[in-house]
């Protein structure tokens, strides 16, 4: 799952970018509304971080802006203001969660889950595919109440599966959402990753749609 | 010796009123009787001095007319006085010349009343008693008229009835006009503290509008001196104000600074040795608290006194409909009552801060049911927040609505927004519960003595 964390401090970006890599996500930073307002227009996030306190305006007109041109991703406000009212700007501007500075760690990881979560429509932490279960909180996935020993990246990967079932999920798509930017594998990694979760979880659990990419599927089909 | 403190107090305190009315009562109790006499007395001067003078002038044409008649030994006087009632008995107007022995001449009207006479030969005026006890002014005078050896006394006298009606009718008016006037001094003082203290009396009942919260400054279309008055304490009003909100701002600007480093440093205390971390936890926790408990003080209007109403929903709508939208994305019910229009003596930002800290609680902790209720009972507004979490025991309740006690350290600043809003509930003077809710977790009641209640329009 990737992130965009908006904050101009310098030292809470690099300490709250690390948390959040701890807790498992892809962190890309913008430093200034400008900067996040290009990247939320031109690259796919599955969470925004927004500080409301941001050097070229009020982070709440940003958000406005961007929900006022119809993008919808999940959007975590932090605030130093304790002024309500502030607050109750940001809900109404469109964030749908906030957390007050200064925060744990663990809250914010809480939170901005539980927001991806409920974007993919599942209200549950754990979600479920039949036998195959993701704690969305700790990450641990099981199989019939087995855990099961994955890699951080093959967890990515099966958490983005998980969270867009039944959709079908195409290379392009999982490449955005599963790998950095920097790093961006070409279609035999992905290739590569899906057939070792495969090899872990059972080949019938993900199929390739062709010309499509990847669908995972709850029940094994009807042999034949 | 220790009266003179008090009794001088008690006189800097007496009432503007009882102050013109000791002047005004010193003027109509000493002054008016004081002119009244020295008019009257001055009038009664005056009236006698021209009533001598006329006998004086009469008394001069009696002496140029008398003369001796050597022949016949005696005095004769030829001259017409013009006056008839000189020779009508008992008309109250006579003359006499006399040598006090043999030779005495007298007018018709003295009929055989001879008048008192006194040595000396200046002028004399004085009142003697006439024929018939009446009362006569009397003017004399000796002369030599040979060849008498005795000077000769001449006296010309009338009755001063005539001139002691004239004084009395003065004094009369006199007295009536001074009883008049010292009335009118009276009515006008009457209507100088109705009309003339009313603008006191108005700027008093704007200057407690202002106390109340009801005005915002003080109404300077008054007169001249108050209008002054008004001004300074408008400019004392306003600076007031402009301290308070500085205040505000160096508060917030300071916790707001405070919070990034915070939270960094929070993130931070995850990479030390994990024997230290809770220590870390807890001293920023306390600096957290600190910063946020006393951020809350100084921000918070309070004191009922000096806040002007606002409506409860206009201030509260945005902030309920925020956590509202909030409360759906976490998969909560938020219900909740608003009065339609209700007026309260609070700081909108200080409502916003009591409702907005408790349902943050509720939402943190409900599983999935919260229920705010807002009503005013007279003028007391209770609220009420209840959800379906864990609830809390009765003995961290009691250490919620101790200052800045945390209820739970796994969370940050559960506890502390209690505490908070039970700061601003105190210094509303008002009361906070917390108990157990029919929904099974905490319910949070609020009673705040701020409901403006609307008097009838008299008409």
């Amino acid at each position: 799952m990737k992130c965009l964390l908006v904050e101009d401090d310098q030292a809470l970006a690099r300490e709250l970018g690390q948390a959040l890599r701890d807790g498992d996500w892809l962190v890309e930073h913008a430093f200034n509304g400008q900067e996040a307002d290009f990247l939320v227009r031109t690259e796919a996030y599955d969470s925004l971080i927004l500080d409301v306190g941001l050097p070229d305006g009020d982070g709440i007109r940003w958000l406005a802006a961007w929900r006022e041109d119809g993008i919808d991703l999940p959007i975590l406000i932090l605030t130093a203001r304790e002024r309500w009212a502030d607050k109750a700007a940001g809900f109404s501007a469109g964030a749908d969660d906030y957390v007050t500075k200064p925060f744990e760690s663990a809250e914010v990881l809480f939170r901005l889950r539980a927001l991806v979560r409920r974007s993919h429509g599942h209200a549950h932490p754990v979600l479920r595919m039949g036998e195959l279960s993701l704690d969305t909180h700790t990450q641990h996935v099981a199989l019939a109440g087995r855990p099961v020993s994955l890699t951080a990246q093959e967890t990515r990967l099966l958490s983005y599966l998980m969270h867009a079932a039944p959709r079908v999920v195409s290379r392009t798509e999982l490449s955005e959402h599963v790998y950095d930017r920097d790093h961006e594998p070409d279609s035999n990694v992905i290739d590569v990753q899906v057939s070792r979760l495969r090899r872990k979880l059972g080949a019938w659990r993900i199929v390739t749609q062709r010309g499509q990419g990847y669908r995972l599927l709850a029940e094994q089909p009807a042999a034949g | 010796m220790m009266p003179w403190p008090s009794w001088q107090g008690r006189i800097a305190r007496r009432s503007i009123a009882s102050r013109l009315l000791v002047a005004t009562l010193v003027i109509v109790i000493v002054g008016l009787p004081l002119a009244g006499f020295l008019l009257s007395h001055h009038y009664r001067e005056s009236a006698t001095q021209a009533f001598d003078d006329r006998l004086e002038a009469l008394l001069n044409v009696v002496i140029a007319g008398v003369a001796f008649d050597r022949v016949e030994q005696r005095l004769i006087f030829d001259r017409d006085l013009g006056d008839p009632r000189f020779d009508q008995v008992y008309s109250g107007w006579y003359w006499q010349m006399t040598d006090g022995q043999q030779h005495t001449l007298t007018s018709r009207s003295l009929w055989d009343q001879r008048l008192p006479t006194h040595d000396g030969n200046t002028l004399i005026a004085r009142t003697v008693n006439g024929p018939r006890a009446s009362s006569l002014r009397l003017v004399e005078r000796d002369i030599q008229l040979a060849p008498l050896e005795q000077p000769l006394h001449i006296s010309v006298a009338a009755e001063d009835q005539a001139l002691m009606d004239n004084v009395r009718q003065f004094q009369q008016w006199l007295w009536g006009g001074l009883a008049g006037l010292g009335t009118l001094l009276l009515t006008v003082l009457a209507l100088q503290i109705r009309w003339g203290l009313a603008p006191l009396r108005r700027m008093r009942a704007n200057l407690r509008e202002v106390e109340n919260g009801e005005a915002k400054q003080l109404d300077t279309r008054l007169p001249d001196e108050l209008a002054g008055l008004a001004t300074t304490m408008n400019a004392v009003l306003a600076r007031d104000q402009r301290l308070i909100e500085r205040g505000r701002h160096a508060a917030g600007n300071l916790a707001h600074a405070l919070k990034t480093p915070l939270s960094v440093m929070r993130l931070l205390a995850r990479q030390a040795p994990a024997e230290q971390q809770s220590a870390w936890e807890a001293e920023l926790t306390r600096i957290d608290n600190a910063v946020r408990h006393h951020l809350a003080r100084a921000s918070a209007a309070g004191e009922g006194g000096r806040v002007a109403p606002v409506s409860l929903n206009e201030a509260l709508a945005p902030l309920i409909n925020g956590l509202a939208r909030l409360a759906q994305r976490r998969d909560i019910h938020l219900e909740h009552t608003l009065p339609r229009d209700m007026q309260a003596h609070m700081d909108a930002q200080d409502a916003q801060e009591i409702v907005g800290n408790i349902l943050d609680n509720a939402l943190r902790w409900a599983k999935g049911e919260v229920i705010l209720t807002l009503e005013a009972h007279g003028e007391h507004l209770q609220l009420c927040v209840s959800d379906d979490g864990p609830g809390m025991s009765p003995a961290d309740c009691q250490a919620a609505l101790q200052r800045g006690k945390r209820l739970d350290e796994k969370r940050s600043g559960s506890g502390l927004g209690l505490s908070i809003v039970a700061d601003l509930v105190a210094l509303y003077r008002g009361d906070m519960q917390l108990e157990r809710a029919a929904l099974g977790g905490l319910a949070v009641t609020i009673t705040l003595p701020v409901v403006v209640i609307r008097r009838p329009d008299r008409r």
